[in-house]
């Protein structure tokens, strides 16, 4: 019997055997919208192509009794899936664009009854980045201990969300990263606030501040966590590729990573959610310590023609009947500038790889911006002809 | 153990308070500046490089060796100018325009300083006239870094730049970041492509020899 997109990528998600190899993808970007599908949104993208779908919406409420509220200053977010910050009296963010020939520059300052603590951020039409980080020294983690709001899930919408959306697919959040510009994982949202190299050599200079400050995200992302009860998501994403074996090694990715983000996705099961463990990077070294630290799925599986390491089958073997694996599609050289059959023929090497006994979603190894809209038709139809039954 | 064991352990260990300390000892002890340099620290550099290929070092322990051979450099440089010793050849570095992944950079960076090279690092998204610049005032190498897709195209028309200013012939062209292949450098016109930092110190002796 056919399933609904729902029911295949939960199966998957299950570690079970669907009707057929989901396929779907990470985030989709809004340049690729706008450039390749005529600004179509990501539910008419995901029908157009013949995908599964992923609805993503993070909706935050704050705790009035702690004084929190929604920031006033924010413009609404661009993209509908996030949310706007919470903010306090003692936590009030403000931002101005400062002068740049080349991008959208802007300054956002966060003051508190400490001080102030500051960071900028540029965008072209790509995407935004961080070029001066927030924390600059090693005392600044002491306001942000102090002072940092915490946000919590607004579970009723979530769950309206959830049923409009349906069986047209999953829905998916994110273990709420730093305000302004964070991520999911705790170190990697340590690192976009430090700046990952700095981040690291911290690791061998000064562990216990890196351990303090660990701490102090944690505490905020688990406050966050304890308010996801209830809430109809499907799956969740924490990690980051800046805990990759690309970036640091299984030594400190057994010091610094997993033990926070081992308690998040305990808690998160305790919340009665899943998680997905993002790992856009190399993963395989550590792939047992992912597996180990019990997420239901595991991301993103980049080969080493992107910059990855992954190996599909051996880690199929190594890790496939622990968790669900999502990705391992290489989207720089199958989405563009390749033919529908290299296409097709690249998509029916992942499912020999990785789909058999299930347990699989085939996706591109995380994000892309550019993508030939033929190319992407050929890699969702002939997922859709991979079939178990 | 010898003096210079002592830098190479130290280097290799990525001690940066050992490393000046052990220099200035084989320095005081009439060990050559030559030697310390070249059977200590580039010999250390060039294991930490092999350890990197093998998978027993990451980019963690790459960092804090070469952390550790600039704070030996900092206690050397003075000793290897009065020795006449010169750098090897000199290399421009940077991430191309719109792009701000700099970790594979700055490693590439570190072990071509590492393998005796002189470093001018522009940073991160550097635009095609600030490499015609740097070319412009005297360089051996120019080492180009991509990480994203979407930047690519920064690093050809960078090449291409480089060549409408007629300095295409005056510099080796090297390029490198996940996203670059051989057949890619081949395309857009560079000299060499190397996939890690250790062999873009090798693919950069071989440019200038
Ligand atoms: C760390 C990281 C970041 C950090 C960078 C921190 C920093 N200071 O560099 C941060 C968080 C800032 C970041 C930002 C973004 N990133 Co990023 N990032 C990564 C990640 C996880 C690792 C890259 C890395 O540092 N690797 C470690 C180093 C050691 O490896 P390397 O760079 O490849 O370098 C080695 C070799 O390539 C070679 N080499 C490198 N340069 C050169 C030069 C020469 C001359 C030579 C010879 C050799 C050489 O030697 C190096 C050492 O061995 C990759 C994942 C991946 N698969 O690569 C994504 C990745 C590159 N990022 C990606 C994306 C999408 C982004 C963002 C757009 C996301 C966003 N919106 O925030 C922004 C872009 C910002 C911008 N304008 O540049 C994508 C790119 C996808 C694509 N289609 O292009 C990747 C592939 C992740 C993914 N799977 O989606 N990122």
């Amino acid at each position: 019997m056919e399933m609904t997109s729902k029911q295949r990528l939960l199966t998957a998600l299950k570690g079970g055997v669907p009707d057929r190899l989901p396929v779907t993808t990470h985030h989709l970007q809004d340049y690729f919208r706008n450039t390749y599908m005529d600004g179509k949104t990501d539910i008419e993208v995901f029908d157009h192509l013949g995908m599964d779908a992923i609805h993503w919406t993070e909706p935050y409420r704050p705790d009035p009794s702690q004084g929190e509220y929604f920031d006033p200053l924010q413009e609404a977010p661009t993209n509908p899936s996030f949310s706007k910050r919470i903010v306090s009296d003692d936590w009030c963010i403000t931002h101005e664009a400062l002068p740049d020939s080349r991008y959208k520059t802007i300054r956002y300052t966060i003051t508190t009854p400490k001080g102030n603590l500051t960071t900028v951020l540029q965008s072209n039409e790509y995407t935004t980045w961080v070029t001066e980080h927030l924390i600059k020294e090693k005392k600044d983690i002491d306001i942000v201990g102090e002072y940092v709001t915490a946000p919590k899930c607004n579970v009723e919408q979530v769950n309206q969300e959830a049923e409009a959306f349906g069986e047209r697919g999953l829905v998916r959040g994110t273990i709420c990263g730093f305000d302004i510009s964070g991520q999911p994982g705790t170190w990697q949202d340590a690192a976009v606030l430090v700046g990952i190299e700095k981040l690291i050599l911290a690791t061998f200079d000064d562990p216990d501040w890196v351990h303090e400050l660990l701490g102090i995200l944690n505490g905020r992302k688990e406050v966050y966590i304890r308010s996801l009860k209830g809430a109809q998501y499907d799956v969740l994403e924490l990690g980051g590729g800046d805990a990759s074996t690309t970036v640091i090694s299984p030594k400190l990715f057994r010091k610094f990573v997993a033990p926070y983000d081992a308690r998040l996705i305990e808690l998160v099961h305790e919340a009665g959610q899943r998680i997905a463990y993002h790992t856009c990077g190399g993963m395989m070294p550590i792939l047992e310590d992912i597996a180990a630290m019990e997420p239901d799925a595991m991301e993103t599986f980049t080969p080493p023609e992107m910059g990855g390491d992954a190996r599909l089958a051996e880690a199929k073997q190594r890790i496939g009947d622990k968790v669900c694996m999502i990705g391992g599609f290489d989207q720089y050289h199958h989405f563009v500038n390749s033919s529908e059959e290299d296409t097709r023929a690249a998509v029916r090497r992942r499912f020999a790889e990785a789909g058999e006994g299930g347990g699989y979603i085939l996706s591109p190894s995380d994000h892309f911006f550019d993508a030939d809209a033929n190319l992407l038709a050929a890699f969702a139809d002939e997922a859709r002809q991979c079939r178990y039954q | 153990m010898d003096e210079i064991d002592e830098i190479y352990e130290a280097v290799l260990d990525g001690d940066m308070r050992a490393t000046p300390e052990y220099v200035q000892a084989a320095l005081d002890a009439g060990v050559s500046a030559s030697a310390i340099l070249l059977e200590g620290m580039i010999a250390a550099m060039n294991e930490v490089g092999r350890l990197f290929e093998e998978d027993e070092y990451f980019v963690p322990e790459m960092l804090i060796a070469a952390r550790a051979m600039k704070a030996g450099l900092s206690i050397l440089r003075p000793f290897l100018v009065d020795a006449g010793i010169e750098p090897v050849g000199k290399v421009v570095l940077g991430t191309v325009q719109g792009d701000m992944h700099d970790i594979g950079k700055n490693l590439v960076g570190m072990m071509l300083e590492g393998a005796g090279f002189e470093i001018v690092d522009l940073g991160t998204d550097v635009a095609p006239a600030q490499f015609v610049e740097a070319v412009r005032n005297g360089v051996d190498i120019l080492g180009l870094s991509a990480l994203l897709t979407t930047t690519l195209s920064s690093m050809e028309s960078t090449i291409k730049a480089i060549e409408e200013a007629g300095l295409r012939g005056a510099v080796k062209l090297m390029v490198g970041g996940a996203p670059v292949t051989d057949g890619y450098a081949r395309k857009i016109g560079a000299d060499g492509y190397a996939p890690d930092a250790s062999q873009a110190a090798t693919l950069a002796i071989s440019l200038i020899a």
